[in-house]
């Protein structure tokens, strides 16, 4: 596979998902069941690496890009990772623009609410992920 | 907006360090929110305002938070600034665990490190939700806040998608906007 379809084929996973590892079931779609460039087992790998590694947790893909095409692909992993983040600048400048407008700062305001209940139900898992780790430890 | 070499290189080392002891973007959030406060760099409610953003951003959440708020502080400088910061420190990283590839989950040592990581990432997400709700919860704000709140907790137990969630969580902002609504503060340099 060539660097270029690579890139193409992970910005697919990105830019269609909302979090870090939204992307994955697009990922073992197109890399594992139609391309089979690598494997379950491999990808399962990229997974834990990712989990396992500080920083952004959808860097796992990056992982993905190593397993499919060595440095190059890694690199091209990195560009497909960073690539979508770039879109929230005319975001930011149109909400800017709208922003003075009441019913566009009660949009934003709620959104914002509704972003730390989410984040809430994000400590129950990652509470639970946590519990998970210390069983395997001393359990 | 005028942000000078050195102030460039002080966001780089801020995003990088903050990005990088921790894991997974929500905490990272955090850990940016005080330290680009203490500079004067980011308000309470600029950063909720780009935690917001990051949600509705296709892709990695904490890499749109950190470009927009490289984008607020230095426009395009600012944005690839933050971004490389944050990303391509864990990628190499990343990249190396590949190569070797180490089975690293399977050593106690590992594992105990990440559940003491993943403990304190979870800490600093509940300090996170905290600091985003405690503006709403005042006053008659606290009705809206909690109406929002109750029908985002539906939608999760209904496996609804953040995305959708959020969208949602908008369109009954809008329906529920008064002229007493807070406005959201222009993010301060």
């Amino acid at each position: 596979m060539s660097v270029v379809a690579l890139y193409l084929l992970l910005l697919k996973a990105t830019v269609t998902s909302f979090a870090g590892m939204g992307s994955l079931p697009q990922i073992r779609q197109d890399f594992v069941v139609t391309q089979g460039v690598i494997t379950d087992e491999q990808l399962s790998q990229a997974v834990v690496i990712g989990r396992s590694a500080p920083g952004p947790v959808g860097a796992y893909v990056v992982a993905i890009g190593y397993f499919a095409g060595g440095w190059p692909g890694a690199i091209a992993a990195w560009l497909a990772m960073i690539t979508p983040a770039l879109l929230v600048i005319p975001l930011l400048t149109l909400l800017r623009r709208f922003l003075h407008l009441p019913r566009v700062r009660a949009a934003v305001d709620a959104v914002v609410i509704a972003s730390a209940v989410l984040l809430l139900t994000s400590v129950v898992r990652m509470a639970m992920d946590a519990f998970d780790q210390l069983t395997r430890i001393f359990g | 907006m005028r942000f000078d070499k050195a102030e460039l290189r002080a966001l780089g080392w801020l995003v990088f360090y903050d990005v990088n002891r921790t894991l997974g973007g929500l905490a990272s959030m955090e850990l940016l929110r005080r330290s680009l406060g203490e500079r004067g760099w980011m308000t309470d409610e600029g950063h909720a305002l780009f935690v917001a953003l990051s949600r509705l951003t296709p892709g990695t959440n904490i890499l749109a938070y950190c470009v927009a708020l490289g984008w607020q502080l230095a426009h395009w400088r600012g944005a690839l600034v933050a971004l490389a910061a944050a990303s391509i420190p864990a990628s190499i990283l990343i990249a190396l665990l590949s190569a070797t590839l180490a089975q690293i989950d399977q050593y106690p040592l590992v594992r105990a490190i990440i559940a003491i990581a993943l403990i304190v990432a979870t800490l600093l997400v509940l300090v996170a939700a905290w600091n985003l709700l405690r503006p709403y919860i005042k006053g008659t704000n606290a009705v809206r806040t909690g109406i929002i709140a109750a029908i985002v907790i539906v939608l999760v137990l209904m496996k609804v998608t953040p995305v959708r969630i959020l969208l949602v969580a908008a369109a009954v902002g809008v329906v529920m906007a008064s002229s007493a609504a807070p406005p959201v503060a222009e993010i301060d340099r």
